[in-house]
């Protein structure tokens, strides 16, 4: 930590150092629109809400589903698979959580008040920043363009949720200039038990969070820049109402320095670096569970350097990028446990055992414009993966004789051909790729899961998980609607999932035995989504949404975390400064659940949510405030994904109000 | 900017402030556990023209398994007495004046690279105010013998994984089982290797005191120590571990085998001793149950280790 410490502050030093006096230069031009097409600007908020978390956002990406412990720091499952086979970046920067139970996914450690985007990738199409098998998530940060003038921006949200007494304040300001920008946010959560639909609180679903980030650009030259960017993120006191521990503190530290260069009337268009340092530190708590029969400390840390260089050729028809990407992470987690008799010595083992992650890759995708209605998309990687276990003799008391270190090659490639014409749209692609078993599949040591109470074990010699992938769409568009269909299969060799093991004994009381992460022979994915919208009237608009999807192991048995059936549905309907809103959502029955992994029949459940916001100006800023409530109904369900079937939440009466400065 | 620069500063300072210190895994280790791999002087003993160094482990003879070294060295040429006829034998004698031994090689070997002459001692109790320890060594160089009788101290062993355990078998022999090896155990698989003897009892009646025939010792031959490693902590409900191999005799006349720790803490080395036609000695089978909060029933053959 001291060496962090010492990053961030040359890190400030070098922040100071940007503030040379602003100079006036009339041919940033250039350098401007380009930024300006760079920074996308989307924004972060769902049909129903207009401030949400992370998580929220991304439930409204179809193929996103959420594996939830309580009511923070949802598991993001990309096409229905879990974390260890996408890839979650921030602006491209590898970061992985620090906790052997998942109670922190990357999306935890950022908020929405410093994100402009979410880049959602399916399949090897995601590979870009390195290997995968779903697909990737890439959380892009906020980056104001260099202007003209001096000017400022900002934004302040605040909001009340009554289900949970959820408070939260969001605030973020930007300045730019032709010569230096800053992006700053400032944001805190803070939220009690939930009720569910029983009005029966559920304990231990409390969370805390502080979120904070900084980013700042100068311009070096007219078509050169750098940016230095941080992020911390400070959650405590989270209660994980499915797991038989909470989390006392949880931080991160995200940092990064970009140098960007343009160039002008040549092939090359950007070339931009990136070093990136982030450390996150996870500190696990059961002295909130008096009901544990051991008290166990459960720290970990995660800590990552990385290099990401890339560069934009584009001609008139063909666009690629070319992009090195190359990172070093380590990955330490410890169980200490202590005996009834706190005079006896304690119990100490590592649950990662101090395993080093390098991974470096090259990559390239291409778009090419055959024609005015066709494109045809392809790229690939090839990526080296090298892992070291520095207490390998943790993982040699399952696998006598494994490896201590273990290099692997990782090739990534996709394809796919778009066509439109007339307003209808197809697309057929496919995919093959690689992916490492991840530290936990690979090197986990006694890691309690507390869904199928068993504790796991890795084995550093798993074979590569190898994907096929194939995935089409279809779809048609006119100026009152437009409906598309998508459809992928992934064919999975050597799918890695936990396996009851004969031998060993549970060292986690609550364990009923000992699984191994073991590959199977394959196991098949298929997904399937139909998303459609139609403008009944100018200011009546209906959505529609339908999921399906099947995962089977190599015996056709049920893989777990499938999602059933599901559905969503909105209206929206906007009158003057009026907008109101309304949506049905659900599940059907989870018929095709997996008892083997846990799982049991989830029955289906429906949700009636409805909104409405009205828009105002104080002074001349645009104020917006909205009331609405979520599960109006107030009905009890758990759905697929809720780990150990703890309830969701119950009505919830939410307010917010935004006002952009 | 100047603010900015110091808000930057305070909050990585707070940042970098209260974090929990990772475990030092090395020190962890060595906290219960000592492992000693230098030989020193316990003590030197002037014979005539010869002084005998004795050495063992840290200086020290505990309780246990204790590897001894003796090197003889003639005064007046200052050279080592090289290839004699070494004899070494530990006596204890209780507050009522009874003499016993305890496991131990008669017959020193010689170690001509090294130039000393080496064997093992099983001492079966510290020495105290009733109970002290005497250790006859003899040695003979062209005609004159040498018999030299020196009071020793054993101290306490405070090193659990050198524990041992003594007992008698059902064919109503006394049996030792000593743990020798490894010292310092790892969360890893460890080469166990323990020292298996037998007294083997007088058929006459005590002669001459030292009379050999009373104080009579050997290495158990092809024996075979059935191992069942177990937690005996209420909480970690008779926990254990894989791929543990049984100790079967090897050529050094120890027995070997394999113990896997799956973390560190008190843990309970269950064993069945079984004679060379596979006869149980002593022993039973634990149950394999995982029985949280209740401490697994031990093996009436055990020994705990602590690491």
């Amino acid at each position: 930590m001291k060496r962090i410490t010492l990053i961030i502050l040359v890190l400030g030093t070098f922040a100071n150092a940007q503030n040379t006096p602003i100079k006036r230069d009339s041919s940033d031009v250039v350098l401007d629109e380009v930024l300006v097409i760079a920074a996308k600007k989307n924004k972060i908020e769902t049909d129903m809400k207009m401030a949400v978390s992370v998580d929220e956002f991304l439930a409204s990406s179809d193929n996103i589903s959420f594996i939830k412990r309580g009511a923070y720091a949802w598991e993001p499952l990309l096409n229905n698979m879990s974390t260890e086979r996408s890839n979650v970046t921030i602006d491209g920067m590898h970061i992985f959580g620090a906790c052997t139970d998942k109670m922190d996914p990357v999306t935890s450690y950022v908020e929405t008040n410093s994100l402009s985007d979410i880049d959602v990738k399916s399949g090897q199409e995601g590979s870009m920043h390195g290997a995968t098998v779903a697909g990737s998530i890439d959380l892009k940060r906020k980056s104001t363009a260099f202007g003209i003038g001096q000017t400022w921006n900002g934004a302040y949200q605040a909001g009340f949720e009554f289900n949970n007494n959820q408070f939260f304040n969001l605030g973020n300001v930007s300045y730019s200039s032709d010569k230096l920008v800053a992006d700053g946010s400032i944001s805190y959560r803070k939220a009690k038990n939930y009720t569910d639909g029983n009005n029966d609180e559920v304990e231990h679903s409390q969370y805390e969070k502080f979120n904070t980030s900084l980013g700042l650009a100068y311009k070096t030259t007219n078509l050169s820049s750098v940016r230095v960017d941080a992020i911390f993120d400070k959650a405590q006191d989270v209660g994980y109402p499915a797991l038989p521990m909470d989390l006392s503190l949880s931080r991160a530290l995200i940092t990064s320095v970009a140098y960007k260069q343009l160039f002008e009337d040549k092939l090359i268009k950007v070339w931009d670096t990136k070093v990136y340092f982030n450390a996150i530190e996870h500190y696990m708590d059961d002295t909130t569970r008096p009901e544990n029969l051991v008290h166990m400390d459960m720290p970990g840390w995660s800590t990552t350097y990385g290099l990401l260089s890339k560069v934009n050729l584009k001609t008139e028809n063909y666009a690629s990028e070319i992009q090195i990407n190359a990172y070093n992470n380590l990955s330490i987690a410890e169980m200490r446990m202590y005996p009834q008799d706190y005079s006896e010595t304690t119990m100490f083992a590592y649950s990662w055992p101090w395993v080093t992650t390098r991974y470096a890759g090259l990559s390239m995708s291409n778009s090419w414009d055959i024609s005015e209605k066709s494109q045809l998309n392809f790229g690939g990687t090839l990526g080296v993966n090298y892992n070291y276990s520095k207490y390998i003799e943790f993982n040699w008391i399952f696998h006598p004789g494994a490896s201590q270190e273990k290099t692997r090659f990782l090739p990534n490639l996709y394809a796919s051909y778009k066509f439109n014409t007339a307003g209808f749209d197809a697309s057929v692609g496919g995919g093959y790729g690689h992916r490492a078993p991840s530290v936990s599949e690979g090197y986990g040591y006694y890691i309690y899961n507390s869904f199928d109470r068993y504790d796991y074990i890795g084995n550093p010699d798993l074979k590569n998980e190898i994907s096929y992938e194939a995935n089409a769409s279809a779809g048609f568009k006119n100026k009152k609607g437009g409906i598309q269909a998508q459809v992928n299969y992934f064919y999975i060799q050597n799918y890695i999932i936990g396996r009851i093991l004969s031998q060993g004994s549970p060292m986690n009381y609550q364990s009923v035995g000992v699984k191994g992460y073991t590959s199977l022979d394959h196991a098949t994915l298929f997904n399937f989504s139909m998303h459609a919208n139609y403008s009944i009237l100018d200011n009546l608009h209906w959505k529609g949404t339908l999921t399906y999807a099947r995962g089977l192991d190599e015996n056709k048995n049920n893989l777990p975390f499938i999602r059933p059936l599901s559905y969503q549905t909105s209206l929206h309907y906007s009158y003057q400064k009026f907008g109101i809103r309304t949506s049905f959502n659900g599940d059907l029955k989870q018929i095709n659940y997996s008892p083997e992994y846990g799982e049991d029949e989830t029955p289906s459940y429906t949700n009636w949510n409805i909104s409405a916001d009205y828009t105002f100006y104080i002074k001349n800023y645009k104020t917006v405030f909205q009331l609405g409530a979520e599960n109006v109904f107030n009905t009890y369900y758990s759905t697929y994904a809720d780990w150990g079937n703890i309830p969701r939440m119950g009505r919830n009466i939410f307010t917010s109000l935004k006002i952009d400065l | 900017m100047k603010r900015l620069h110091f808000f930057v500063i305070v909050i990585f300072v707070v940042v970098s402030s209260c974090t929990v210190e990772k475990t030092d895994y090395e020190a962890e280790l060595s906290t219960e556990t000592t492992e000693y791999i230098e030989y020193e002087n316990v003590t030197s003993i002037t014979s005539g023209d010869y002084t005998i160094n004795l050495e063992a482990l840290n200086g020290t003879l505990y309780k246990g398994y204790n590897e001894i070294h003796l090197n003889i060295i003639n005064t007046v040429t200052s050279e080592a007495l090289q290839n004699a006829d070494v004899t070494f034998l530990p006596i204890f004698t209780d507050a009522n004046g009874n003499t016993s031994s305890c496991p131990h090689a008669y017959n020193l070997k010689y170690d001509a690279t090294e130039d000393y002459y080496s064997g093992f001692a099983v001492f079966t109790s510290e020495s105290d105010t009733t109970v002290s320890c005497q250790l006859f060594i003899a040695f003979q160089v062209g005609t004159q013998s040498y018999a030299i009788n020196q009071p020793i101290t054993v101290e306490e062993q405070t090193n659990l994984n050198l524990n041992m355990t003594a007992f008698t078998g059902s064919d109503n022999e006394q049996y030792f089982i000593a743990l020798v090896a490894p010292q310092s155990p790892g969360v890893a698989e460890n080469d166990l290797v323990v020292g298996i003897y037998k007294y083997n009892q007088p058929t006459e009646a005590a002669g001459t005191f030292p009379d050999l025939s009373q104080y009579s010792y050997s290495a158990v031959q092809d024996y075979t120590l059935f191992l069942d490693p177990r937690m005996p902590e209420a909480s970690m409900g008779n926990h254990s571990s894989p791929n543990n191999v049984d100790l079967t005799m090897e050529s050094d006349s120890l027995y070997h085998g394999v113990v896997n720790y799956t973390m560190t803490g008190n843990w309970t080395l269950n064993f069945i001793l079984q004679n060379a036609a596979g006869e149980t000695l002593k022993g039973t089978e634990v149950s394999t149950e995982f029985t949280p909060g209740i401490e697994g029933a031990k093996s009436e053959l055990y020994i705990d280790i602590l690491f």
